[in-house]
């Protein structure tokens, strides 16, 4: 029997900051804001990533905000005018926090490194694939930033050496790749597909590793566990499927969530799994229990990704991230 | 309020409620008005009628693929070419001449066989008729071949002049017993266009038009003489002192024929409407028709109902913003007081049961939808903030749906009632 009883809280009455959260991706006004052009309409976050001090988000504007999430008031630190034009869909980080990658919706995935010196955060390079338009979608960097996996829309999936180029092109059954993740080790790299089709690809010989019992509906995120050991999908079945990955079977059904899960993630010690709804509910999963162990639903709008932050002090925290237009920070409650 | 009740179906076969948008109606906006007055109870012209004659230039519509130059002479010179005609008969009656005559080229009815390129060039030419119309003229025949020509020209003459359009079918039922047929007027006003060298576009004249419409309004010519397109064009007349409460246009044909048939425009809970649909992107005459009920209308609040796909939302943007080729034209065409009824993502997707009827954006769906948000209005800076969330949701969500998800006859109708509830009350 569990002896603790675990309790995720808002980390303030309100689970969004009002300020100067509320600033960075709130909705300023409903006109134009005047013409420096430094915001112009803000609308739904679509993405989130971590490192460990900073929290990096991506809307449907055209800049990409920096928030640093060592200071209790998360104070904006840089923005990145005229990231994506079209505005972005996928943001992603690597686990050391010196590499990020975005892609935005005219189909172009741009490199970011963060200098060591002013901690600003500066374009390195493109990836560039005769990319048109949906041709390259979600994306997912390694532990070190030095590979980078996507997904198209027709079903294929990429490796890319950013030293280098393309060094691995994995083919699938055509149907488009909703979402993707790269295991911490670098090994693995698994995609979720629009058929509900789950595929997991070992990088080192290069081919299909598993093609696993999918969600028969539209898988839109997925996640490795730490370990590695573990992948998580989920999608418009509104079930969270858990594989082992060792040998491709699926271990358990979280169940609960009553819309199109759009986001998932492992806490740091893969004790915890984070998802994220359309109907803007949050829910902490016990892996150990199976079951759903802290429940949110401050908004009843679209959560387009959850995170769990890295693990810094005593206690776990997790942002949310939607079509609220503001990234709510939650923590957890402990010694309870 | 009082109102009566549509008139039961008309007793001739076939015959469904609403329709036909304004082959005739739209052709001479500058002559008519869009009227009603729900407190008198009568139906009268406008004191202060606006007229589209004014700004459009004669055809401005129809020559795309010219250099702007020509689209501004070429009228003119059409114009001109139709009044020599005329001319050249009154100096034949002022010379007492004993006929008048229109020298008519008429291509050949039979299509050249494309088999035999030399033989079907020398056929064309032996195809191709250049004949006299005389008047008076022995064979009556002939005497009904020149009314109708002249009366043909004079009809263009007049559209060119007041910078309208016209169609085939609104020439045909300005006189329906000189030229009988409908394809009378087909054919000569195709031969009158080949004469004079220019294309048909030229003469401001088009197909009919595929707007249609249903609703409580009448229009008034400038003669005062209320049309009946109830008989002729499939439209059915309300002269019913009725308040206009809210116009809606539909991207889809079905959708349309659904809420006439349903009469949901006499029902609505919002109170009687006008229903218009173009049956996909909208023709100008469409456009010209929506623009007209705003401009007259201020207070009708005009609402969009639209697939949930890149073409629904460029449909609406047609309608409210112009097309995006002739942007700078589209002033008076467009309907900028239109508001998205929907569908939007969250119409669908709200509910916690599965929906049926969602579909995947198709490669060419993702392509329009991505070059529209590199578009003016779409920019992140643009005018149309929500049109660009939806369809970067779209492109997130990667679906699609019709406008059929929302239901059939009966559950659109509630939906379209809570909707436009809530549009009303959010004005």
């Amino acid at each position: 029997m569990p002896s603790v009883i675990l309790d995720f809280y808002p980390t303030k009455p309100q689970t969004t900051f009002p300020h100067p959260f509320a600033e960075a991706h709130s909705k300023l006004t409903d006109r134009f804001v005047g013409t420096s052009g430094d915001y112009a309409h803000i609308t739904d976050i679509f993405s989130i990533a971590t490192t460990p001090t900073q929290i990096l988000s991506a809307s449907g504007g055209s800049c990409i905000k920096v928030h640093s999430t060592a200071s209790p008031d998360i104070p904006l630190e840089q923005t990145i005018k005229g990231a994506h034009k079209l505005g972005c869909h996928h943001i992603v980080t690597s686990r050391n926090g010196r590499v990020a990658a975005s892609a935005g919706f005219g189909g172009e995935v741009k490199i970011w490194h963060i200098s060591e010196e002013t901690s600003q955060w500066a374009e390195a390079g493109k990836i560039v694939d005769q990319n048109k338009a949906g041709e390259v979608w979600a994306i997912a960097l390694s532990e070190d930033g030095q590979f980078l996996a996507s997904t198209t829309y027709d079903g294929r999936i990429n490796v890319w050496d950013l030293a280098g180029g393309k060094i691995r092109e994995y083919e699938t059954k055509g149907s488009f790749g909703l979402c993707i993740d790269i295991s911490r080790d670098g090994k693995y790299t698994a995609s979720g597909h629009e058929n509900g089709g789950v595929y997991i690809f070992n990088n080192d010989m290069g081919k299909l590793l598993y093609s696993l019992p999918g969600l028969v509906k539209p898988v839109r995120t997925i996640a490795f566990s730490p370990a590695g050991t573990r992948l998580a999908a989920a999608g418009d079945a509104r079930v969270i499927a858990l594989y082992d990955v060792s040998h491709g079977e699926q271990v358990a059904n979280l169940t609960g969530h009553t819309a199109w899960i759009f986001s998932v993630d492992w806490s740091d010690t893969g004790e915890y799994l984070l998802s994220g709804s359309f109907d803007g509910k949050a829910k902490v999963w016990s892996i150990d229990r199976r079951a759903c162990v802290a429940n949110h639903s401050e908004t009843d709008k679209a959560l387009w990704c959850v995170k769990w932050l890295p693990k810094t002090g005593r206690s776990e925290m997790f942002a949310t991230a939607g079509a609220n237009q503001s990234i709510s920070f939650y923590r957890e409650a402990t010694g309870g | 309020m009082d109102y009566r009740p549509p008139p039961p179906p008309s007793g001739r076969a076939g015959l469904q409620p609403g329709f036909g948008l304004p082959e005739d109606l739209l052709s001479h906006l500058p002559n008519r008005e869009l009227t009603y007055n729900g407190y008198t109870g009568t139906w009268s012209k406008l004191d202060h009628p606006v007229s589209l004659c004014s700004t459009p230039p004669p055809g401005f519509t129809f020559q795309k693929s010219k250099s702007a130059a020509d689209s501004c002479n070429q009228p003119g010179a059409v114009i001109s070419r139709i009044e020599d005609v005329f001319e050249a008969m009154t100096d034949c009656i002022i010379g007492e001449k004993n006929e008048l005559v229109i020298q008519l080229k008429s291509r050949s009815r039979t299509k050249p066989q494309a088999d035999d390129s030399g033989a079907t060039a020398a056929k064309k030419q032996s195809n191709l008729e250049l004949r006299a119309i005389t008047f008076p003229s022995r064979s009556p025949q002939e005497a009904w071949k020149f009314t109708a020509l002249l009366r043909i020209l004079e009809l263009c003459h007049e559209a060119l002049v007041t910078g309208t359009v016209t169609t085939k079918r609104d020439i045909y039922y300005r006189d329906p017993e000189l030229f009988m047929k409908q394809a009378v007027v087909d054919r000569y006003v195709n031969d009158l266009a080949y004469t004079l060298g220019v294309q048909r576009d030229a003469l401001n004249v088009v197909a009919a038009a595929k707007g249609l419409v249903v609703g409580p309004f009448t229009i008034t010519k400038n003669d005062n003489s209320v049309v009946d397109y109830g008989l002729e064009h499939e439209v059915r007349l309300f002269p019913v002192p009725l308040t206009i409460d809210y116009g809606l246009m539909g991207s889809g044909c079905a959708t349309f024929r659904t809420l006439a048939a349903s009469e949901y425009w006499m029902r609505s809970i919002t109170g009687p409407g006008i229903i218009i649909t173009a049956k996909g992107y909208p023709d100008i005459q469409t456009r010209q028709f929506l623009h007209l009920l705003f401009i007259q209308k201020l207070d009708i609040p005009i609402y969009a109902l639209v697939d949930f796909d890149p073409d629904g939302i460029g449909i609406m943007s047609t309608y409210k913003h112009g097309s995006m080729a002739l942007a700078h034209e589209s002033a008076n065409l467009s309907t900028p007081s239109i508001k998205w009824l929907g569908v939007r993502s969250s119409d669908f997707l709200q509910t916690s049961s599965d929906v049926q009827g969602l579909l995947k954006l198709s490669a060419r769906d993702r392509r329009v939808a991505t070059k529209m948000l590199e578009k003016g209005i779409f920019k992140e800076d643009g005018s149309e903030v929500e049109w660009r969330r939806e369809l970067q949701v779209m492109l997130m969500l990667n679906v699609k749906a019709e406008i059929q998800i929302l239901g059939n006859a009966e559950k659109l109708g509630e939906w379209l009632d809570r909707n436009l509830l809530e549009g009303s009350r959010s004005i």
